[in-house]
């Protein structure tokens, strides 16, 4: 079955198979044909990806490492560079948006059950991707070494003292001297340049765990025959360039008009002096919910427990979750916990950002009990105990119901569209 | 169409009012140690908005203040001289700013080796009043003026901030014992700052003529810092516009190609 | 579409028609549009920097202490400049014809200086001589040896030797025939902005002449 016509596609096929495998995953690969808009943020998160690299190695020509000039090569890289203001706003404000895209992405997962059999190995193998992003975003906040730079990256290291007998060493160890220095900026940098290939690396394992079974859909249940699916080319290619299309408009609007008002902090722009600690040192918002989750447990060992623990959670997600249905839809109780959740997320968001006194102490407390409550005490007791709704015999058949009618299916195509 | 967007703008909300949610907390450091600060001074600016410019002539004022007044203790190491000129600078020519740059001296080496004093050049950085940090606390009780290239985008509330510095120096009021070389501020965190007041009615006398109050200072010195801090602002709004107007288009051509791929389909 | 068993493509294609293939066509074209003006930005910014340019701004040099048959070499855009101030034994020997027919090219009419030195002492005045030091063959900075004879034989003028491969030129930079070089030595825009102050990599006023026109740095 050639792919192509064409004499050198097919030379080059015959010798390194791409065209095909091209052709399978696009041209025949059966995606559901019920996916709603939730479902765009995949390939959103791969395109935000991409953009963090290409800008990141052209920033990575001009940036110097070293703690006397780093502040002022990114300045330069701003004021001196052609269209160097316009690359490192794109990463600067792409981090964040590459955030925002994978949280969106994780709580589709939560809300349709994507992380159960057959998928938990592709949700694993996200979280291991969340887990890496931060780990990225984190040193390379460090990188423009302004104060929250130095002093985030102080506090977040110090966390790693709290491990009995060994956490000095290690903190000594990470920093590669007494405090961070010099040494500590060159690692950063290094691991800031690696880390991107290796979460380019676990979303090639990804996208391979998911092309095994095919995406999860609205309603959860699984595809029964071709009557259910659309090749993903044209369907979702082009419903995902709408969504990107989108997506970049939203994206140009900081990026132009408030390139500073998400993703950094203003004591960032103060070189960082390691004689003088800010007022607050608060890390960026993609951290917020995990670091203040920290903060709410007065135990500095148990409180870095629990904030390894609220990450690591993720991972047994699938087996946490007891119901036997997927898709939130269909769950008239868990829908409504979720949304809990979601909230919850805000507010511990909320907490992390505020000075640990008054209110937000209490609140950041009840947020993070929540946190662990919903994982480990109602996920389980709700799939045991929820009375499902009736899940549809297949995709195309609710479809065809949704749509008004199953015998004037082709009037029906005509007259519904919205 | 409405129900399936309840949800996107449910969340978009949400995440509208976490940010608006976050952002007193900066506020709170900016007036940590009293809660009762007066809210910034609310002053518009020509660069305000999405199609704001520079006012090339408050720009060149502001100028004039940061060289006679401000410059005395405050560094502006990031900026070059050849900065004011050009598309993106303040309106001078090549040769204005040649001239500008010359009546300021930058140490060098000379041929023999020995420290010399030069003229500036259009490309060496704006002249220290200070050699190094520790000249500068000397001269200062201690404490070091910043260095005023970033100042803008280096305090929560911008524009409005400085502008509240400069404007909100006040007697102390009765309760408040201002410690040793301090000076009482309205809107400094903690109202006690060591800088004495820079500006005052008729500071400097303006090159244009314009008459010289304190918040018309004011005003033309933020908008020359603003610059300072990004001078690229114009330059990136312009080049904003173009890209937001694309975008919209694409969007728009792009959705129409969604729907006719899906037209033949139940979805 | 009640029989939905063939593809959904393969009825596309049937019902499809020019209006469905222009969106989808101009969608395709902007994205590659936008793709391709993205691109611009990033190559630009490999471009020398402002602040690079600006290092790259006329020098000034001052003659005063440059005796006759002296040579001093100054940087300039991170390359070695020459500066020599001639005898006037020197620029006779210059003039004279059994020299010229030694060159390669020895009325420079391969564009390696402004057409303000295409002539036989290649600068502005005959005394003083301004060269970009770096051989026209594979870039090593070529000794000043201005006496004649010695160790390059009897025969040698005086001029510059290469000691990389043996490339030669004169004194007024003109390279020899049967050397690996193939060009004279660059002359840099340059004028004087008085008796005893030349100015590197600015023409004299009202002349315009790009540097990067040189064949061969």
């Amino acid at each position: 079955m050639a792919v192509s016509q064409n004499k050198l596609v097919q030379w080059i096929d015959h010798r390194l198979p791409v065209f095909t495998f091209l052709d399978h995953e696009l041209n025949e690969y059966p995606t559901p044909k019920n996916l709603n808009y939730w479902w765009n943020f995949g390939s959103l998160a791969g395109v935000m990806l991409t953009i963090m690299i290409v800008t990141g190695i052209f920033l990575a020509m001009q940036y110097d490492p070293n703690v006397n000039d780093a502040f002022q090569s990114v300045e330069r890289i701003m004021r001196e560079v052609n269209y160097g203001w316009l690359i490192r706003y794109i990463h600067m404000n792409g981090a964040s948006f590459f955030f925002i895209v994978v949280y969106i992405h994780l709580f589709r997962g939560l809300y349709y059950g994507s992380y159960k059999a057959p998928r938990e190995l592709l949700w694993m193998l996200g979280v291991v991707i969340i887990l890496l992003m931060m780990a990225t975003a984190f040193m390379g906040y460090v990188l423009p070494w302004g104060q929250m730079s130095f002093w985030g990256a102080t506090v977040i290291t110090n966390l790693f003292g709290a491990i009995p007998g060994i956490g000095k060493d290690i903190v000594t160890w990470l920093w590669g001297g007494f405090a961070i220095g010099n040494p500590t900026l060159n690692r950063f940098y290094a691991l800031h340049y690696l880390l991107p290939f290796v979460i380019l690396g676990v979303v090639g394992l990804h996208i391979m765990a998911l092309h095994q079974h095919g995406s999860n859909n609205p309603l959860g249940i699984d595809r029964k025959g071709p009557q259910d699916s659309v090749p993903f080319h044209p369907y979702y290619t082009y419903k995902d360039m709408f969504g990107l299309s989108v997506f970049l408009l939203i994206f140009a609007v900081f990026v132009f008009y408030v390139p500073n008002l998400i993703g950094t902090d203003p004591q960032n722009y103060i070189p960082a002096n390691p004689l003088q600690t800010p007022l607050e040192i608060v890390p960026e918002w993609y951290l917020l919910p995990f670091y203040a989750i920290l903060r709410s447990i007065p135990s500095k060992l148990l409180g870095v427990c629990a904030l390894f623990a609220s990450i690591l959670i993720l991972f047994i997600v699938p087996w946490l979750d007891t119901s036997k249905v997927r898709s939130a839809y269909f769950r008239p109780v868990y829908k409504w916990v979720f949304w809990l959740l979601v909230i919850d997320a805000f507010a511990l968001g909320a907490v992390g950002a505020h000075r640990p006194e008054g209110i937000w102490i209490v609140v950041g407390r009840l947020g993070t009990i929540y946190y662990f409550l919903h994982f480990l005490v109602l996920m389980p007791l709700i799939g045991w105990f929820e009375r499902p709704l009736s899940l549809p015999p297949s995709i195309s058949e609710a479809v065809l119901k949704k749509r008004g009618g199953g015998a004037l299916a082709g009037a029906a195509a005509t007259r519904a569209k919205p | 169409m409405k129900p399936r967007l309840v949800v996107p703008a449910l969340l978009a909300g949400a995440v509208i009012a976490a940010a608006m949610l976050a952002q007193p907390a900066q506020h709170a450091r900016a007036q940590a140690a009293d809660a009762g600060a007066p809210p910034l001074p609310d002053v518009s600016w020509s660069f305000d908005g999405p199609f704001g410019t520079f006012d090339r002539a408050a720009l060149q004022r502001g100028f004039q203040i940061y060289s006679q007044v401000c410059s005395a203790c405050h560094s502006m190491n990031l900026l070059t001289y050849d900065d004011l000129a050009g598309p993106n600078g303040l309106g001078y020519t090549d040769t204005a700013v040649k001239a500008i740059a010359a009546q300021k001296q930058v140490a060098d080496i000379g041929k023999d080796g020995q420290p010399i004093q030069r003229a500036a050049l259009p490309a060496d950085h704006f002249v220290a009043p200070f050699p190094n940090e520790n000249a500068a606390r000397t001269a200062n009780n201690g404490a070091v003026p910043p260095d005023l290239s970033d100042i803008i985008k280096a305090r929560e509330g911008g524009p409005r901030y400085v502008y509240g510095i400069l404007t909100g120096f006040r007697e102390p009021p009765k309760n408040v014992t201002m410690r040793s070389g301090m000076n009482y501020n309205l809107y400094f965190p903690g109202h006690q700052i060591a800088m004495p007041q820079p500006l005052q009615d008729d500071s400097v006398q303006y090159a244009d003529g314009t008459k010289a109050t304190l918040p018309q200072e004011a005003h033309d010195v933020v908008t020359f810092l603003t610059w300072a801090s990004d001078p690229m602002t114009e330059q990136r709004k312009r080049t904003g516009a173009k890209v937001i107007l694309f975008l919209l288009a694409m969007t728009g051509v792009l959705y129409g190609a969604k729907r006719r791929v899906w037209s033949d389909v139940e979805h | 579409m009640a029989d939905s068993a063939h593809s959904p493509t393969a009825d596309a294609h049937a019902t499809g028609g020019t209006r469905r293939d222009f969106l989808v066509i101009a969608g395709n074209a902007l994205l590659g549009v936008g793709a391709a003006v993205s691109l611009w930005p990033l190559v630009s910014s490999m471009n020398p920097a402002r602040d690079v340019l600006a290092a790259g701004a006329p020098i000034d040099v001052d003659l005063s202490g440059l005796q006759p048959g002296q040579q001093i070499i100054v940087l300039w855009r991170s390359r070695p400049i020459f500066i020599v101030n001639r005898t006037s034994a020197e620029l006779k020997k210059l003039q004279e014809p059994s020299d010229t027919g030694l060159l390669r090219d020895p009325k420079s009419e391969v564009e390696q200086q402004p057409p303000y030195a295409a002539n036989w002492h290649r600068s502005i005045k005959p005394d003083y001589l301004v060269l970009v030091g770096i051989c026209t063959h594979l870039g090593c900075i070529p000794e000043f040896t201005p006496q004649p004879g010695g160790s390059l034989g009897p025969a040698w003028p005086g001029g510059y030797f290469c000691p990389c491969h043996g490339s030669k030129y004169d004194l007024s930079g003109r390279v020899f025939n049967g050397v690996p070089a193939p060009y004279n030595l660059p002359v840099p825009p340059h004028h004087f902005v008085n008796d005893k102050t030349v100015r590197i990599g600015e023409n004299p006023p009202n002349t315009a002449w790009e540097f990067s026109s040189i064949v061969q740095i």
